[in-house]
Parts: C-alpha cells; sequence; structure tokens
C-alpha cells in the first residue's frame, strides 16, 4: 500500500461515522458489530493461518471473553467491580487473559495430535463451552445432606447475563451514541492488526509457519513444537478475548445462544474465503460475509419479493433469504476451495515467473564452487568448541527393535572433532534409524549417547539442534511455502532470542537482533551458492538447490555436528562434485565433524576419515575407506563384485 | 510404440518443456539423460496425462494420449515407478503390490507375477506383512518399481530407480531392468547415474531446458564429448 492510500484509509475511517450521522444511514453499529467479527477472525487466523492448527470451536475463545466480561462487570452475578468508573478497562485485560489461559488448557492435550484430530477435540470443546454456560446458571451441590453451593447462578443460563457495565471516560457518551463504540473497537482491533503483523514477521511467526509445512522438519531445526504450538493457541485465544468482552460490554447482554458452532465455522469461512495466513485476506473475508450476511441478503429478499409481486408468482412474495444464510455460507466455501483454495487474497502458491519473457523455463542448477573465502566470518568464529581430538559424539551399544525387527543392534560409533565419518551399509541396514535415534525423533531401547560430554538420550530434536547437532533429511524436508531466506531464519531460531513482547514492541536490541539474522542468513546462502534466491519460495527451487538450502539451514543452527543423510542421493556427477568440494570445506575450515550416510562410493570413499558400515542394524565393519574397500563382509552385503571394476573404469580416464 | 512430437508443457508460467519430440520402439530401453530441471521427469509425467500439454501430441499405439485422465492411459498399458518413489505408506507391502495389479483384466497371472517381483527382490518377500512407509529409503524404491511390474505394463516407466540405493543393489536394478526388458517390457528409463543408464539402454536422448538436444544410440552417446564431460563427469 502506499503512503497516500495509507491516509485515504485512515481519514475515510475517522471520518465514517460522521458521514453516518450526517446522511442518517444509521449503519454504525452494524459496521462496529462486523469489526468485532473482524477482529475474532483475525485472531483465528494466527491459529489456522500461521500455525496451521485446524480449530472448530474457535467460538468458545469469544464465549468465555464476553462471559469474563459478564462475570467480573454485572450486577447479576454479584460482581464487586460492577459500577465502578474503571471497570470496563481493567475487565478486557482481565477477559483476555482468561481467553489466553483456557487456550492453553485446551491446547495443551492437543499438541500430540494433527489435522483432523485436532478439528474434531476443538469441535468438542466448540460444543462444551455453550452447553456447560447454559447449564451454569443454576448449581446445586449436595453430599448426603449438606449443600456446599446451594442454587449458585454463575452464568445466567439460558437467560445469560444482562446488564452488563460499560465502559466510563470522562465526557465520552458511551450510553447513548454508537460513535464512542466505532472509535473504540477501531482503536482495538487496529492495534491487534499491528501486533499480529509484528507477531508474523517475527522469530515466533517463522517459527509458526513452519510447524505448520512440516512439525518434525522444524523440530529438528530447534523450533520447539510444544511451546511454539501453545503460543498459538493462547495468543489466538487472547484476541478473542478481547473481540469477547467488547461484545459483552457492547451489547450489554449476553446470552450462550451467540456462542454456537456456527459462530465458529463463520468465523473459518471468513478466514478461509480472504486467505489463511493473510491479515488482508481475512480483513476482507470477514467484511464480505458481513455485508452479504446484513446487507445483500436482506435487500436481495426485497428484491425478490418485488418481483414476486410484479410477476405474480406467489412462492416469490413470501420468500425470506435471511434464513439461508447458512446455506450461501456452506456454498460460498465450496465455491472457494473448487475455485481458489488459497483464498482470495491468499498467497500464490504456484510458481510465478516472469510473464513477459516468454522464453523462461525451468533454470538449470548452476555449479556453483563454494568458495574458501564464502564462509561467512560468524560461522567461522562459532567453529570448534571442543578442544583436542577426544569424540563430539559417543555412540555406545545403540540398540532399537520395531516390533521384531533389531533395526540397531549394539552399534557403537564414535566421530573425532573436526573428522568426516562415512555411514554405509544395505538399504534397510539402520542408518536413517541411527540418524532418527541421535538427533532425538526415536528413543533408544538400550545404549548411550554422548555429545560434548553430556548424555542426549531423551532429549527431545529441538534441545539437540540447540547443543550443536543439525541435520539434513534422506527425502529433503524443507518448508515448502516458505521463502529461501525464512527456512534459513528458521535454522537460527534456536539462537534468537527475542520473545512475544519482544517481537511486538520491537526494541532496539531486537531490531539488530532480526537485522543481524538476516545478514547471516543472507551469507549463507551466498556461500552454499543460493545467493539472489532470498524470496523464491523453498518449493520452487530445482532439485539440487534444495539440497543446498536444507544444508544451509542445518547450518544456521550453527552445529559442532553435522548429520547429512544421502546429500548427493539424486544430483549428477557435476553437482555431486560441487557438494563434495563443500563438504571438505566445511570440514577443513570450520574444523566441523560430519556423519555422513552415502551411497555414492566415490564421495564416501573419497573424503572420509573413517568408514563404518551397517547391515542388518548390526556394525559389521568398521576402518579406514582403503580398509573397507577390501573388506570381504562389506564387498559381499553392500559393494558387490562389480564395484572395483566400477571404480577402475570411473577413475581410468581422468 | 510411444511418440512425443513437438510437446510444450507448462508448470504455471513457467515453460518446463519447448518442443520436445522423441519415440520409443517396443521392445527397447530408451533412457533420457538431463540435469535435475530439464525436463525429465516432466516427460513421464506428461506421457501419463499429469502434466497436460499445451501444444503438441502424445501418442502410445497410434492413440492419442494427451487429453486422456492417467487411469485410462495406465489401463493402456502404461505404468510408472516415480520418483521419490510414493507408494502407500499405511498399507501393507503386499496390499501396495495388489494395488499395483488393480487394473490388470488377467486375475489368475497375479500370483505368478507375485512370485516373480519376490525373486527379484527378496527383501520384499521378507517385509510382505509391514507398512510401506516403515521400510527403508531403499526398499520402498524396490516396492515402487515392484508396484509398477504388477501392472504387467507394455511401457514401463522408471523414474530414478537407482537412487538411494547401495552399489550392490545399483547394479541389481539394472541387471533387472535387463531381464524385464528382455521378457518382453519396453522401457523409458530417466537416470542420474547416465553411466548405469546407458549401459543398459539401446537409445539415449540428451535433454536440456525442455528440448532435445541430442539423440543417438547408447554407445554413441556414451563417446560423445558432451555426455562425457556433462553426464559422466569426466573432467
Amino acid at each position: 500500500m502506499t503512503a497516500l492510500a495509507r491516509i485515504a484509509l485512515v481519514l475515510a475511517l475517522l471520518a465514517y461515522p460522521f458521514v453516518d450521522r450526517v446522511l442518517g444511514l444509521q449503519t454504525v453499529h452494524a459496521v462496529s458489530d462486523g469489526m468485532i467479527y473482524m477482529l475474532l477472525a483475525l485472531g483465528l487466523n494466527i491459529v489456522v493461518g500461521y500455525a496451521g492448527l485446524l480449530d472448530l470451536g474457535y467460538a468458545a475463545f469469544f464465549a468465555i471473553g464476553a462471559y469474563a466480561m459478564g462475570l467480573l462487570n454485572s450486577p447479576v452475578l454479584g460482581s464487586p467491580l460492577y459500577g465502578h468508573a474503571w471497570s470496563f478497562w481493567v475487565c478486557i485485560w482481565v477477559a483476555a487473559a482468561v481467553s489466553a489461559l483456557l487456550g492453553l488448557v485446551i491446547g495443551a492435550p492437543t499438541l500430540r495430535v494433527r489435522g483432523d484430530y485436532l478439528a474434531i477435540i476443538t469441535l468438542g470443546f466448540g460444543e462444551i463451552i455453550p452447553v456447560a454456560i447454559r447449564n451454569l446458571g443454576d448449581v446445586t451441590i449436595e453430599i448426603g445432606g449438606w449443600r456446599p453451593i446451594e442454587r449458585l447462578n454463575l452464568t445466567g443460563g439460558e437467560n445469560g447475563v444482562n446488564p452488563v457495565g460499560r465502559p466510563h471516560l470522562p465526557g465520552v457518551p458511551f450510553e447513548t451514541d454508537p460513535i464512542p463504540w466505532y472509535f473504540l473497537i477501531l482503536v482495538i482491533g487496529a492495534l491487534s492488526v499491528w501486533a499480529m503483523s509484528r507477531l508474523r514477521d517475527s522469530r515466533l511467526g517463522r517459527a509458526w509457519m513452519a510447524i505448520r509445512e512440516d512439525e518434525t522438519a522444524a523440530d529438528c531445526t530447534g523450533v520447539n513444537p510444544v511451546s511454539t504450538k501453545l503460543l498459538a493457541f493462547a495468543l489466538g485465544a487472547s484476541f478473542s478475548g478481547f473481540a469477547g468482552s467488547v461484545y459483552a460490554a457492547k451489547l450489554q447482554a449476553i446470552t450462550p445462544g451467540a456462542f454456537e458452532f456456527q459462530v465458529s465455522i463463520m468465523l473459518l469461512c471468513m478466514v478461509v474465503l480472504g486467505g489463511a495466513g493473510s491479515i488482508r485476506g481475512v480483513i476482507l473475508g470477514a467484511m464480505l460475509i458481513t455485508i452479504f450476511d446484513r446487507v445483500v441478503l436482506s435487500q436481495t429478499t426485497f428484491l425478490v419479493r418485488a418481483i414476486g409481486r410484479a410477476s405474480g408468482i406467489s412462492a416469490l412474495t413470501t420468500i425470506d433469504l435471511t434464513l439461508w444464510r447458512w446455506f450461501f455460507f456452506g456454498l460460498g466455501l465450496v465455491l472457494v476451495m473448487l475455485l481458489r483454495p488459497q483464498g482470495l487474497a491468499g498467497r500464490r502458491v504456484r510458481p510465478v515467473a516472469a510473464e513477459t519473457d516468454d522464453d523462461a523455463v525451468v533454470p538449470e542448477t548452476p555449479a556453483v564452487t563454494p568458495r574458501k573465502e564464502a564462509i561467512p566470518a560468524w560461522l567461522r568464529a562459532r567453529a570448534g568448541g571442543v578442544d583436542g581430538n577426544e569424540a563430539v559424539l559417543d555412540v555406545r551399544g545403540l540398540t532399537k527393535a520395531f516390533g521384531g525387527v533389531m533395526a540397531l543392534n549394539a552399534v557403537d560409533l564414535a566421530v573425532p572433532r573436526g573428522a568426516i565419518i562415512g555411514l554405509i551399509g544395505p538399504n534397510g541396514a539402520g542408518k536413517t534409524t541411527f540418524f532418527n535415534v541421535v538427533t532425538g525423533l526415536i528413543r533408544p531401547d538400550e545404549g548411550h549417547i554422548t555429545f560434548a560430554g553430556t548424555s542426549l538420550v531423551g532429549l527431545r530434536p529441538n534441545a539437540i539442534v540447540a547443543r550443536g547437532i543439525a541435520r539434513t533429511f534422506q527425502s529433503i524436508r524443507l518448508f515448502p511455502l516458505m521463502s529461501v531466506l525464512d527456512n534459513v531464519l528458521v535454522g537460527e531460531h534456536c539462537r534468537l532470542a527475542s520473545t512475544v513482547p519482544g517481537a511486538v514492541f520491537r526494541p532496539p536490541s531486537v531490531i539488530a537482533e532480526e537485522r543481524r539474522a538476516r545478514e547471516r542468513a543472507r551469507e549463507l546462502l551466498a556461500f552454499v551458492g543460493l545467493a539472489g534466491k532470498d524470496d523464491d519460495l523453498a518449493r520452487n527451487l530445482p532439485y539440487g538447490d534444495q539440497r543446498r538450502l536444507e544444508i544451509a539451514r542445518a547450518l544456521a543452527t550453527e552445529p559442532r555436528l553435522l548429520l547429512l543423510d544421502e546429500p548427493t542421493a539424486g544430483m549428477n556427477p557435476r553437482e555431486t562434485d560441487t557438494l563434495t568440494d563443500l563438504i571438505g570445506l566445511l570440514r577443513r575450515e570450520l574444523s566441523l565433524s560430519i556423519l555422513l550416510i552415502e551411497h555414492d562410493m566415490e564421495v564416501v570413499m573419497g573424503i572420509s576419515d573413517r568408514v563404518s558400515v551397517l547391515d542388518y542394524g548390526t556394525r559389521i565393519a568398521e576402518g579406514t575407506p582403503a580398509e573397507i574397500q577390501r573388506h570381504p563382509r562389506v564387498i559381499e552385503a553392500y559393494l558387490g563384485t562389480g564395484y572395483e571394476a566400477e571404480a577402475a573404469g570411473r577413475n581410468a580416464p581422468r | 510404440m510411444l511418440e512425443l512430437a513437438d510437446v510444450h508443457a507448462y508448470y504455471g508460467n513457467i515453460r518446463a518443456l519447448r518442443g520436445l519430440s522423441l519415440s520409443v520402439e517396443r521392445g527397447e530401453i530408451v533412457t533420457l539423460i538431463g540435469a535435475n530441471g530439464a525436463g525429465k521427469t516432466t516427460t513421464l509425467r506428461t506421457i501419463l496425462g499429469l502434466v497436460r500439454p499445451r501444444r503438441g501430441h502424445v501418442s502410445f499405439n497410434g492413440q492419442r494420449l494427451d487429453g486422456l485422465a492417467t487411469d485410462r492411459i495406465v489401463r493402456l498399458g502404461i505404468a510408472q515407478s516415480p520418483e521419490g518413489r510414493h507408494i502407500f505408506p499405511r498399507m501393507s507391502v503386499l496390499e501396495n503390490l495388489e494395488l499395483g495389479a488393480f487394473v490388470r483384466p488377467d486375475r489368475d497371472g497375479i500370483a505368478p507375477d507375485l512370485e516373480r517381483v519376490f525373486a527379484l527382490f527378496p527383501r520384499l518377500r521378507e517385509r510382505i506383512e509391514q507398512k510401506g512407509g516403515t521400510l527403508s529409503g531403499g526398499e520402498q524404491q524396490m516396492l515402487a518399481i515392484s508396484r509398477a511390474l504388477m501392472a504387467r505394463p507394455g511401457l514401463l516407466l522408471l523414474d530414478e530407480p537407482s537412487m538411494g540405493l547401495s552399489p550392490i543393489l545399483v547394479e541389481t536394478i539394472f541387471r533387472i531392468i535387463e531381464d524385464i526388458n528382455r521378457q518382453g517390457t519396453t522401457i523409458l528409463l530417466v537416470e542420474q547415474n547416465a553411466r548405469m543408464a546407458l549401459r543398459v539402454a539401446h537409445r539415449g536422448y540428451v535433454i536440456q531446458t525442455g528440448r532435445v538436444v541430442l539423440h543417438d544410440t547408447a554407445a554413441a552417446l556414451m563417446r560423445s564429448d558432451l555426455v562425457r564431460k556433462t553426464y559422466l563427469g569426466e573432467k
């Protein structure tokens, strides 16, 4: 948006209620209500759009916010806060805090589930809350003849709470005039949008999106999925707490009917219609649905009736389209999913190419030779950390069984500082399982894993990343719908410190940290040969570039040990050479220790200091590349007899 | 048997194929060689109807394929072992293989063919009840190839069959590719391992930025400067 458009928008928003009054339109109340729903949709967008957690019961938080206000600020329920001049301004914060707390409570049991299961659980909560509110209006607890609680009215039951206290500001007529309400809601809404957009562009926002894209990969990149998801639930809920408390105070009355399941669905419609993950999209979606609901349906009803009268069709003269609102919402949702699943203003997920350049083709991967000088200075400064030649990683007796299959059977393996250790073996020998156990994705049945002197057994993957172990995946696992730069920035997540208030208020320390993080990410991208591709979506990169981006993301976590799972798989000889050079450079210049699973024998035998061989979960050989190449069991189980001839043939023409 | 003539295909606005033409005769092994992003996988996807060509046409045994739905194309006798495997992760190895035979009219031929793939890949017999998703990467590759074979296709499309396999298995896979071919299956092979691919193939096409820049017999390609420098890694 240009500065001019911004100023015009602000002026229009400020002038609107007065224009309305002059013209006698009397729409300010309706517009204010619409803005409350917009705020709710924006809160839901944090959960659904950013963190990718499908929440079908979001209206429950709206109810919590409204009832928190009602409980604190209504004479019906006997609150001591009622009638005090300042109480509304206290209560909205309490309501937001209560909603956030309930977000945590509801979020906690859903942490282990995703997708369909999470949706079903939130659906349950969405049903529970209104029913509980209905039935808490008259609570009697009787134990034997003793009644500790008799006819307690906690929520007002079906009748709801009425009246609810209004805000007090000296000289502002909240009682009689809709305009102060409009401005109150406008200010809360504007502050919320401001806070949300800052959250989205922060360390936390990137973590949410990483979780949405690939939770396992995010965990292995240093993002704590538990706290990140809980924060999404809590922050999303806190915005609905504001919305609910303002709603209660503005309406002066709340009833359980206002928080039914349909409200959750309508809010979800707003988010999906506009485009999940886009603030502008959600605002657009909320506006369209509100206008449709309040204006289009009723006006069309008049129109249809007029047509019915004019044409003499009696069925049309009595029609009431507003009774069909859920029919139209449902239809709209179906159409959006079919025609534009990313929403009206959603991010485009298809590759975008220069439309004028008709000759644009999928670019071939250029072979950028990694240079020593391109190693970022900060990475060099972090290099090492463990002195001497002792093992950085020391694994003893590692055992893991899946059902009856011994995936790992008492495996020993040590990686000395600054060494490249090759891990080879037939397919299904347990190599990737070994990686998964070391990085914390799988708990071992037995054995010790010691990294730089401390045990790793029982730690979560993100805690292991924080200690200095990074990995790549056999089948590339980037965050496909995030930009190349953001992928690397997620890698830096565990080395950054900004918190939620820091992300919203951006003190100088956070601004400096963020700028440094971006510089580092760009340097890393330049180092691996991806300079200038910052803003491309990761999934639009060619295959070889995706492999290198995954390595850049791993390096961003500032590892001391790098686990590479078949990094050259699917690469042609030229790309393989480049990558081999890169790995050698990391070890030579940064003293990085590297554990390498690889099937390209030219690579493994060329750069490994020592090689371990797994077969059926058991280590069958360990030694220098030359020893391994001659080892009869390795030749039999893995290399095959053709290998030597092949290797000879490959080296001959050089 | 298979013919692509002047095929143009796009992903969004990106031109992935720019007038690509090639043909495969019955009984051949033909290989496509090219860098990542050159359009090899897109070619296979276009044959299967997963990508619609904007211009040009694809025909199989004289019948136009472009415009047909993918399941119809598979019923005509084309099966693929896709890059990245795409096996059914929550189904057992056996169920994966049985689904491969889904389109076959001859139910009696399925049991002998199961034996045939188990003879080719004994590892799969060991894991017959295991869920596809719990197999190791290399085992999934074997399963993907086997599943394609279970359709008993006239034309088999193989996308990077050697990816992620141990050296001994790479040899085995290529030996199996030759065996399958000798038993009467025509094969179109996309492979990064150009050396092995050219060793088993009869003919090959070199693809750069969405079009064919060179095609010849495999032996001649092996000797060409372009192939030796760019795709065989000789310096």
